[in-house]
């Protein structure tokens, strides 16, 4: 297994983690801004940098690259659709002249879940390029 | 519409043993790259850039064509337009 393939599943396993961190602080804490803390969980995803590989200074080669490039890429476009999905669906629910206004706790839990699909996409894409090719 | 690269066809294995059955890693070092895109290579899971099918040419004292083979089956891919 490469290291890059071990890095999206760590990153899986710490989204999976501060999923269920984060529902079961909503559970006893209720959706508030309390439970935007369990987001600082995602700060592990930069723990395989440190790893020894990194360390030592090795680099990645050009299929490395290629993959990690088309897996943030992917990550990128499934937030860009996603982000287009809510505001087309905003805009038809609550109307195009409706005023909207939200907490910045939301505003920044919006984010934090952004990151995590951008995280998650990113991961899986490379776990899947890394199984049937980079040409697939 | 075909795909080209699937007519990309390698001999890294069978170079790799003729020259004192060179490993995966020890290739994957002189060329720079890792074992495991070696691995790919060989199981025609990735195609290399033009850099890299140099540097493996290169590493078996070899031509790029004595190395990779493109076997055209149905004529040239691109048309005038």
């Amino acid at each position: 297994m490469t290291n890059s393939e071990k890095w999206a599943l760590w990153t899986l396993g710490v989204i999976v983690l501060t999923m269920v961190a984060y529902f079961t602080f909503v559970a006893l804490l209720g959706s508030g801004p309390a439970s935007q803390s369990v987001f600082a969980l995602l700060a592990l995803t930069s723990v395989p940098a440190t790893s020894r590989r990194h360390l030592k200074g090795i680099g990645f080669d050009e299929r490395e690259r290629e993959i990690s490039g088309k897996a943030l890429l992917a990550g990128l476009r499934a937030c860009w659709v996603v982000f287009i999905g809510l505001v087309m669906a905003t805009g038809w629910v609550k109307g195009w002249d409706a005023t909207l206004a939200i907490p910045v706790w939301m505003l920044c839990a919006t984010i934090w879940w952004a990151a995590m699909l951008v995280l998650a996409v990113e991961s899986v894409t490379t776990l899947v390029l890394y199984r049937k090719g980079s040409n697939a | 519409m075909p795909d080209d690269k699937s007519a990309i066809r390698n001999h890294i294995r069978r170079l790799r043993f003729e020259h004192g059955e060179m490993t995966q890693d020890e290739l994957g070092k002189r060329v720079g790259a890792t074992r495991h895109t070696i691995m790919a290579l060989e199981a025609g899971k990735y195609f290399p850039s033009l850099l890299l099918a140099f540097r493996i040419a290169r590493a078996f004292g070899a031509g790029v064509e004595q190395v990779f083979e493109f076997a055209e089956a149905s004529g040239p891919g691109l048309s005038a337009s």
